[in-house]
C-alpha cells in the first residue's frame, strides 16, 4: 500500500534564502497528521509543496502514488486535493456561499460544462454536515471569521477529496470557535476516510486530533508523536 | 430642423455609431468586471500607453499609428501574463514598467521623426462618429469573442475572479484562464481606443462595470448590469449628444457617471436584506 503523502528530503528555498532543507514527512491513506512550528518555519510551504503549487529543488515528492516531479501539469492530482487555507477571501466579492461551495466542485464537473443536480446536492449535503446550509444564500463576506473558515472547509470538501490539506484553519478564531471547527473537521476526517495533513503552531490544540505529530524547526523536520 | 431619434439613423456615422455602440456596450463593461475584480487597472493605463508607442513606430515608419496601436496593444497583452509569471512579479508592477518605458520610447521617436506631438496623440482620442465598416466588424467579433468566453467558461471565470489560489487548488487551469482575461483585457482595450479614445476608454470598459458591482449579488447579475448599464449609457449618450449638440464620448461618460451615482443611492437607500436578493 502506498502512502498517500510521502516527502522524503525536500529542500524549497526563495532565490537564497532557504526554507526547507531536508523535510520527511509520510502519510498513510486515513491518517491524521499534523505539523507543529513557529511562525516562518514554513509549514504554509509544506503544504503548497504538497498540492505542487511550489517545485522543491531537491527531494522526491509522492502523493496518492504519484512523483510529483514526473508531471507538467497537476491539475488531475490537485481534484484530490481539498486545500483550506489559513484565512479566507474577504474581498467583497459577489458570492453566495452554496456557490462558494460548489466552486469546489468546478474541477471535477470539466470544462464548459455547467454543474449538475448531483453536484448540488453534494453541495447541500456538506453545508448540512458542516453546519452552514442555513445561511447559504448569504454573501461570503458578510459572515463572520469562523463561518468563513466553515464554508472554506466545506468548499474542499465538496471536492470530495481524498486528501484534505488545513493550513492553521483556526488562527483567526476565539476559542470555542477553535473548538468547534476542529470537532466538525475530525468527525468529517473519519466519515470520509480521508487522509488529512493539518499544519499548526499550536501543538496542544491537534494533539488530540493527531495520528502522528511532526514538528518543523528551522527547516527540518522531526516525528514527535506516533499513534 | 426638428428631428426625432428615428431620423438620426438617416445618418451612416449614426448608424455605425449605434451598432458599434450594441456590440461594444454589451460587451466591453465585461471586462471591466475583471479589471476591477482582479485589480487591473494599472494594466489598463499600460495598455494606453503601449497603444500611444505603436501609434509613433506607425507615424515613423509612415503606416497606419492605429493599426500599429492595435498591434502593439495585442502582442504585449499575449506577453504580460507570462510574463509575469516568469519574473515573478504582478501584472501591476510589470505594468507600471511597460508604462513609463513605452511612454519614453514614443516620446523618443516623436522628437527624433519630428512628428507634431498632436498628431501622434490622435491614437488618444478616437471618435465613435468616424468608425467605418472594417471596424465595425472588428469591434462586432472582439464583442461575440468576449460574449462567448463569459458565457462558456462562467464557472472558471468566477473562480480565478473571487480566488485565483482557490481555482488553482480546485483543479481548474487558472494560469490558461488568466491569461486568456488579460489577453482579452488588452483586446478590448485597443478597440475601444479607436471607437472613442484612450481616454475615455472607462465610459465603455469601467464605468458600467462599476455601477454593476454596487448593487449586484451575484457574479451573474454583476455581469448583467454591467452590459445593461453599458448599453444605457451608450444609447442614451448617442441620442443626447446628437440633440444637444454635445461630444458623444463625454456625453456617454455623462450618462454612465449618472447610472453610478443612481446606483449608489439606491445601495444606500435600500436596506441591505432587500438589494436585488
Amino acid at each position: 500500500m502506498h502512502h498517500s503523502v510521502e516527502l522524503r528530503d525536500v529542500h524549497v528555498r526563495f532565490g537564497t534564502i532557504r526554507i526547507l532543507s531536508g523535510v520527511s514527512i509520510e502519510a498513510k491513506p486515513c491518517e491524521f497528521i499534523s505539523i507543529v512550528g513557529a511562525n516562518g518555519t514554513g509549514k504554509t510551504t509544506l503544504l503548497k509543496v504538497i498540492n505542487g503549487t511550489l517545485r522543491p529543488f531537491h527531494g522526491r515528492v509522492s502523493v496518492l502514488g504519484y512523483d510529483l516531479s514526473r508531471y507538467r501539469s497537476l491539475n488531475f492530482l490537485r481534484r484530490e486535493i481539498g486545500i483550506v487555507p489559513q484565512r479566507s477571501n474577504s474581498i467583497q466579492f459577489p458570492l453566495r456561499v452554496e456557490e462558494a461551495v460548489l466552486m469546489g466542485r468546478y474541477g471535477k464537473i470539466g470544462l464548459v460544462h455547467r454543474p449538475k443536480k448531483e453536484d448540488w446536492n453534494k453541495a447541500f449535503e456538506i453545508m448540512e454536515a458542516v453546519g452552514i446550509k442555513p445561511f447559504c444564500k448569504k454573501l461570503v463576506h458578510e459572515l463572520s471569521g469562523g463561518e468563513q473558515q466553515k464554508v472554506a472547509l466545506a468548499r474542499a470538501l465538496a471536492q470530495e477529496p481524498l486528501i484534505l490539506l488545513l493550513d492553521e484553519p483556526t488562527t483567526y478564531l476565539d476559542h470555542s470557535a477553535q473548538s468547534e471547527i476542529m470537532e466538525v473537521i475530525h468527525t468529517l476526517h473519519h466519515q470520509r476516510e480521508l487522509t488529512t495533513v493539518m499544519v499548526s503552531h499550536d501543538a496542544q490544540l491537534v494533539d488530540q486530533y493527531s495520528d502522528k505529530i511532526y514538528l518543523l524547526r528551522e527547516g527540518r523536520s522531526s516525528l514527535i508523536k506516533s499513534n | 430642423m426638428e428631428m426625432n431619434w428615428i431620423e438620426i439613423l438617416n445618418f451612416p456615422f449614426m448608424r455605425h455609431a449605434l451598432v458599434a455602440i450594441l456590440f461594444a456596450g454589451t460587451a466591453f463593461p465585461l471586462i471591466g468586471v475583471f479589471i476591477i475584480s482582479l485589480n487591473l487597472i494599472p494594466l489598463r493605463f499600460a495598455m494606453m500607453h503601449i497603444a500611444l508607442l505603436g501609434g509613433a513606430i506607425g507615424l515613423f515608419f509612415k503606416v497606419d499609428p492605429l493599426l500599429l496601436g492595435l498591434l502593439c496593444c495585442i502582442l504585449s497583452s499575449m506577453a504580460l501574463g507570462p510574463l509575469s509569471e516568469k519574473m515573478k512579479l504582478g501584472v501591476g508592477i510589470l505594468s507600471g514598467y511597460f508604462m513609463t518605458l513605452t511612454l519614453a520610447l514614443a516620446f523618443i521617436l516623436i522628437y527624433k521623426a519630428d512628428i507634431h506631438v498632436l498628431e501622434a496623440f490622435t491614437i488618444l482620442w478616437g471618435n465613435i462618429l468616424s468608425l467605418t465598416i472594417l471596424d465595425l466588424i472588428i469591434i462586432g467579433l472582439i464583442s461575440l469573442m468576449v460574449l462567448a468566453k463569459v458565457f462558456l467558461f462562467f464557472k472558471e471565470i468566477q473562480a480565478i475572479l473571487y480566488d485565483r489560489e482557490i481555482a488553482m487548488g480546485v483543479g481548474l487551469p487558472e494560469k490558461g484562464f488568466y491569461y486568456m482575461i488579460i489577453f482579452m483585457l488588452g483586446l478590448t482595450i485597443a478597440v475601444s481606443m479607436r471607437m472613442i479614445g484612450a481616454l475615455l476608454i472607462d465610459a465603455f470598459v469601467l464605468l458600467p462595470a462599476m455601477a454593476a458591482t454596487l448593487i449586484s449579488r451575484s457574479l451573474k447579475q454583476t455581469f448583467f448590469f454591467s452590459s445593461l448599464f453599458g448599453l444605457l449609457s451608450g444609447l442614451a449618450g448617442l441620442i443626447l449628444s446628437f440633440f444637444l449638440d454635445i461630444p458623444t464620448s463625454s456625453m456617454i461618460i455623462l450618462v454612465a457617471s449618472s447610472i453610478i451615482a443612481g446606483c449608489f443611492l439606491f445601495k444606500r437607500l435600500l436596506p441591505h436584506e432587500e438589494k436585488l436578493s
